[in-house]
């Protein structure tokens, strides 16, 4: 039966999810279900497979086993899935030799969107970067570069959102920038799901956090009912 | 939009971004020229060969030089694609991973075809063949979209380890040993005033080898990235 991606929900939901590394497992049968309108903070400790979770939902990295499901419809079938996704990483996947307009064009073409221009503009705009359009990206700071990460991620209206450690490098306006994006984008319609090392700052803007630890999600729960699981205190406690 | 034509557009955007990458950069083709000339110039003046060697030789010497410079083009190509994560951009397009393949390895092919183009004028000079030879010409584009087919392919390879830029050449060199082997034979009866047709066998390996490396790539491109 065709499926229609234009009936696309913004759940993602993983089953059984395994990857090893060198015989190493670093996801371990891993299962996990983001739902439409959640803004989860996956949190775990350094080389916990945040980053690796996030890249195989990208479809970046292939599991050994395991499936995920966007909506209805398995990952990795389809490549038109993709159109769903936005992903913001620590690194910006910019050409740093192209300008901001012509780096956006250029994702903008790739990803098909209508009105090229205009969506171009509306991204530049929102990102607050107007003054510094014909600039190649090599003289844009980190914040700068990370702001307009945003703007080629959300180019074609993903329903999906993933954010690996986007505060990493981060100065304090780009930083607050970055917080009210991300309260802006958090509604109903689209599922975030955003990897924190310190997750602290992003406490009183999520609604979901997950606990990454030894391959597997040992928490997930809504953040007002963080004090139902004293383990997780501690821990964000121990890595604020 | 039809599923073919999004398909030839993103083909086209990743050769329309590497074009307006090397304008704006001027780090690839020049540096791929200087080098093959350097080749020439080198061999011609250490080997000072008698006419008659000189006409053995000048067909090997043609492919020795654009494989250099097809190299240093694919570590350039590799290297663009790595900085800021680029690459994870690309992979992240809605589109069969095969069209970021042909894209990149049709603008592979036409930097190096770019830099023969200038060679051969050169080539010519220093060992005295016709410039306007087509049989030459179009030998040299079944070699040199055999061997960036190839290139872009170990390319994707390499560029996830530490050693790309000599795992490069050592993986292609040996792999592109029967393209080589054809190119150089095909050249080398032309050259020596043949037909094309005389070197029938050698164009017919060097179409497999086109044909061989461009399926090889549709296959295990985005295995080989993914993994």
């Amino acid at each position: 039966m065709k499926r229609k991606l234009e009936i696309s929900s913004a759940q993602i939901t993983i089953r059984g999810l395994v990857k090893r590394y060198h015989y190493q497992p670093v996801l371990d049968n891993l299962s996990l279900t983001v739902e439409d309108g959640d803004f989860c903070v996956l949190v775990g400790a350094n080389g916990a497979g945040k980053t690796t979770l996030l890249r195989i939902i990208a479809s970046l990295v292939r599991p050994d086993s395991g499936e995920i499901l966007l909506g209805d419809d398995l990952l990795g079938v389809n490549p038109q899935l993709r159109q769903r996704i936005g992903f913001v990483s620590h690194q910006p996947m910019f050409y740093q030799d192209l300008t901001a307009i012509e780096n956006l064009r250029h994702y903008a073409r790739l990803y098909q969107t209508s009105r090229v221009d205009e969506t171009i503009n509306n991204g530049i705009r929102s990102a607050g970067l107007s003054q510094h359009l014909n600039k190649p990206l090599r003289a844009y700071s980190r914040g700068m570069q990370q702001r307009l990460s945003i703007a080629r991620a959300l180019l074609h209206d993903p329903v999906i959102l993933l954010f690996d450690e986007p505060y990493t490098g981060l100065d304090q306006d780009a930083a607050r920038f970055l917080d009210g994006k991300l309260k802006q984008l958090h509604q109903p319609g689209r599922a975030i799901l955003l990897a924190a090392h310190r997750p602290q700052r992003l406490l009183p803007i999520a609604s979901h956090i997950a606990w990454l630890k030894d391959g597997k999600i040992i928490q997930h729960l809504p953040i007002s009912c963080l004090s139902e699981s004293p383990e997780l205190e501690q821990y964000l406690q121990e890595v604020a | 939009m039809s599923p073919i034509l999004r398909y030839l557009r993103v083909i086209w955007q990743i050769i329309r971004k590497d074009i307006r990458l090397e304008w704006r950069g001027r780090q690839g083709v020049p540096v791929m020229l200087v080098f093959s000339l350097l080749v020439v110039f080198l061999f011609n003046f250490a080997l000072q060969l008698s006419p008659d060697l000189q006409a053995g030789l000048a067909a090997g010497l043609l492919w020795v030089s654009l494989a250099f410079a097809a190299t240093l083009g694919l570590n350039r190509s590799i290297s663009l694609e790595r900085e800021s994560g680029a690459l994870d951009g690309l992979l992240l397009a809605p589109v069969d991973r095969s069209a970021i393949f042909f894209g990149k390895s049709l603008s592979n092919f036409l930097f190096t075809s770019l830099v023969a183009l200038v060679l051969l004028p050169v080539f010519s000079l220093f060992y005295g063949n016709n410039i306007l030879n087509l049989s030459l010409i179009l030998i040299v584009l079944l070699g040199v979209g055999a061997t960036t087919s190839l290139g872009t392919l170990l390319a994707a390879l390499s560029i996830q380890t530490r050693t790309r830029d000599v795992l490069l050449p050592v993986l292609l060199y040996p792999l592109a040993l029967p393209i080589l082997i054809a190119a150089v034979e095909a050249s080398r009866g032309v050259l020596s005033g043949r037909a094309l047709s005389d070197s029938r066998n050698w164009i017919l390996l060097l179409l497999a080898c086109d044909v061989l490396f461009t399926a090889a790539g549709l296959m295990f491109f985005e295995t080989i990235l993914e993994e």
